[in-house]
């Protein structure tokens, strides 16, 4: 269990999170500038926070980034551009690059998993968007951190290309029983992983519920301000 | 043809720079004779030169890169009392008076200097270690500044990643640092090479003799005590060849330096700090307390003296102030001219795949300068107005002019890099809604003034620190600070000298604090 109590500000936006996230699929829906993206800067260490963040029972903001149990895939600039696929995946698991036999087949096994295996030697402007958000993932799975955080990684991939990365990533957390946080602007993105959905507006965690709430026929009254606006922002004019 | 047109200063300006470059070449070349080459190249003498200048430039830009490379990694990465100030400190001992730092290397270094007074050592500063010593000084802090440049370039993304992963100072060198800097290395190299090589003042007085000769000294010594101009021109042009040979060696096996495209802001993510690494922080902070700050210090020295104020009433002293302030100030807003008619015509290359080889060479021809000798650039285009019916009275132009165009590649070195990250960020969007010419620059001004003033600044202390140009056409009624001082030294008045050193290098920092602060503005403009 993740137990979050955190507190925030910067200049005029003021964020106060209080909620606990059990294993499995988390989708963090909400306007934007609403507070979904501090939140996981908040919780992978990159932004300070004050109050109580645990997990397991272990309180972790005294942690930086890479003692926290986490690994946080962002919207862009995951890779090293002067690693190969090969290296940036190792480089979750020795700084050095010198790895184990053990680690060796590690990364293997990480690569076949995300369908890179052929391309291990290429460097990541070589590679197509999708195929290097994988290449993260891939990062991310060698890292065998229990929390997954991903802040839109797949947003500037097309449709087809995210839906196919929204599985892989169900699949891993369900296969490695990860506590995966997704950052989306979709819900149909939160129906589509399942597990549960957080609502965040004005820097607070305004609904913690079940995935299925999104789709019952009467809106729950707590998700119908940001669904309509959803809706409104998806539909395209008529 | 709109775009031509908005062009046209800028192609001008270029124009212009290369006109003159050309025409005061060819008025040399006019009074040479070139049969007599030949004999120049049997003599052993030249060749011990050539041998000297290229040991002292290779021993010296080594040094100094390999001291700068640990010292910008711990700039970088530690955050300490005094580290704006270094910086600062940085910025300014490059651009230093040379024959003011060199007042400032004698007193530590000397017979009687502060080591010897001390620890009892004795540095032997005429010959080579004294030339090592005072090139570290200007190089060093300029390699610093230039590979801060490149860590400028890290995206900011890169560093989150190494702070998720855990890296330790040693990784993050390896597999981020390195990877950028390897691309500055060489072009700090041959700017620094190229520096040393044409080393003229250093040479001069730490010299120590005809053993420790550069080029640039002989080609001074035949043009003012020989007027051998059939020699000068000889000189000049085997070190134009050699130090061109050189920087196409160096760029040809330098990696591709490319800029990147998705250059974001500097955040404060910090990587795993360890014991090892403090010590190598301390190691590289130490060198820079040892090496450049001592000759910083004791050019103030003198202020507690009882001649420093007798030496402020002498009206020879504020005439030089007048004739350094009347030579730097338009020969530095000239260099700034050059500088943005330069990186005006990058950007439009960069902006064209046709083109896009030009810019690397537009900042290359810039740069070109600083294998020519400020005194070959002089002496040419006082023959090519002299032959226009101009004589003596040109000298102020002469002088003005060449500061200008010596100041360029410091200028460049500081104005390109903005210019071209504005260029990377905003080419789409200016594309889009038609922002052209002026309007690129009054919506980029808040972005790139800090660039302008670091150029502004460095070509008014390179101009007001001129002991090249000056020494050769240096007259009555045209004495700078630095030659007033060189003349002060020269008839052993040298309480007095180190007085007027403290009242030049006092003007330098004043006018470089002035730039950086009404043309560079705020530091905390938001990018």
């Amino acid at each position: 269990m993740l137990n979050i109590d955190l507190q925030y500000s910067w200049e005029q936006f003021h964020a106060h999170y209080q909620v606990d996230i059990e294993p499995g699929m988390t989708t963090l829906l909400g306007g934007s500038g609403e507070g979904k993206s501090t939140l996981l800067h908040l919780l992978g260490g990159f932004l300070a926070g004050r109050g109580v963040l645990s997990y397991q029972g272990e309180s972790l903001l005294p942690l930086a980034p890479y003692e926290r149990p986490i690994s946080t895939l962002f919207q862009s600039d995951n890779l090293f551009p002067q690693l190969t696929v090969w290296q940036n995946v190792a480089i979750g698991l020795s700084r050095s690059l010198r790895l184990t036999s053990e680690q060796q087949d590690k990364v293997q096994w990480a690569l076949e998993k995300t369908q890179l295996v052929d391309k291990t030697t290429r460097f990541p402007q070589a590679l197509s968007g999708g195929q290097a958000q994988r290449v993260a993932i891939a990062r991310a799975l060698v890292r065998n951190k229990p929390i997954l955080l991903l802040d839109e990684p797949f947003s500037a991939l097309d449709p087809a290309l995210r839906e196919e990365m929204l599985y892989l990533v169900n699949e891993v957390t369900a296969e490695l029983k990860l506590t995966t946080l997704i950052v989306s602007h979709l819900p149909q993105e939160a129906s589509l992983v399942g597990g549960r959905v957080l609502l965040i507006e004005k820097g607070q965690v305004s609904a913690h519920e079940a995935v299925s709430v999104l789709s019952q026929s009467d809106v729950h009254p707590l998700f119908s301000h940001y669904l309509g606006v959803s809706d409104r922002s998806t539909k395209s004019p008529e | 043809m709109n775009t031509l047109r908005g062009l046209s200063p800028a192609l001008f300006g270029v124009g212009v720079f290369l006109f003159m470059g050309a025409a005061s070449l060819v008025a040399l070349l006019r009074y040479s004779d070139v049969s007599a080459w030949w004999g120049y190249l049997q003599q052993p003498y030249l060749w011990r030169v050539v041998r000297f200048s290229l040991w002292q430039a290779l021993l010296s830009s080594g040094i100094s890169l390999l001291i700068a490379v640990p010292v910008a990694s711990c700039l970088m990465h530690r955050r300490f009392v005094g580290r704006a100030l270094l910086l600062q400190l940085f910025s300014v001992s490059m651009v230093v008076p040379t024959i003011v730092a060199i007042l400032g290397l004698v007193v530590v270094y000397g017979r009687t200097g502060w080591l010897h007074q001390v620890f009892g050592v004795n540095v032997p500063l005429y010959g080579l270690t004294g030339i090592l010593l005072a090139h570290v000084f200007f190089n060093m802090p300029l390699a610093v500044r230039l590979l801060l440049q490149g860590y400028d370039l890290i995206p900011a993304g890169q560093w989150r990643q190494a702070s998720q992963l855990g890296f330790s100072r040693w990784a993050a060198f390896r597999w981020i640092e390195w990877h950028y800097i390897k691309k500055a290395l060489p072009g700090a190299f041959v700017l620094i090479f190229m520096l040393c090589f044409s080393s003229f003042a250093v040479v001069l007085s730490l010299g120590g003799g005809p053993k420790s000769s550069t080029l640039e000294v002989a080609i001074y010594q035949a043009l003012r005590f020989e007027f051998d101009l059939d020699k000068a021109s000889f000189l000049a042009l085997l070190q134009v060849l050699i130090c061109t040979l050189f920087a196409v060696l160096v760029y040809r096996l330098a990696p591709v330096n490319r800029q990147d495209a998705s250059v974001l802001g500097q955040a404060n993510y910090s990587v795993r700090d360890s014991t090892g690494a403090r010590s190598a922080d301390g190691l590289a902070l130490l060198s820079v307390f040892v090496l450049v700050i001592p000759p910083f210090l004791a050019i103030f020295d003198p202020i507690f003296s009882k001649v420093f104020l007798q030496t402020l009433q002498s009206f020879a002293l504020w005439q030089a102030v007048w004739v350094s302030l009347k030579i730097a100030l338009p020969a530095a807003f000239v260099s700034l001219l050059l500088g943005v008619c330069f990186s005006v015509l990058a950007r439009f290359c960069m902006d064209r795949a046709y083109l896009s080889r030009l810019p690397a060479k537009i900042e290359h021809l810039g740069n070109m300068i600083l294998m020519v000798p400020g005194l070959v650039i002089a002496t040419g285009l006082f023959l090519f107005l002299r032959d226009l019916g101009w004589g003596l009275q040109s000298s102020y132009w002469i002088v003005v002019w060449v500061n200008a165009v010596m100041a360029l590649p410091f200028v460049l070195r500081a104005l390109m890099p903005v210019m071209y990250q504005q260029e990377t960020r905003f080419r789409n969007l200016y594309l889009s809604l038609g922002v052209r010419s002026w309007s690129r620059w009054c919506l980029e001004w808040s972005l790139v003034r800090a660039g302008v003033a670091q150029a502004l600044g460095y070509a008014l202390l390179l101009s007001l620190g001129d002991m090249g140009v000056i020494a050769l056409f240096g007259s009555q009624g045209l004495v700078s600070l630095p030659l007033y001082l060189f003349q002060l030294i020269g008839s052993y008045r040298l309480e007095e000298g180190a007085c007027v050193a403290v009242v030049l290098m006092s003007l330098c920092l004043v006018l470089f604090y002035l730039s950086s602060r009404f043309i560079g503005g705020a530091s905390h403009v938001k990018h």
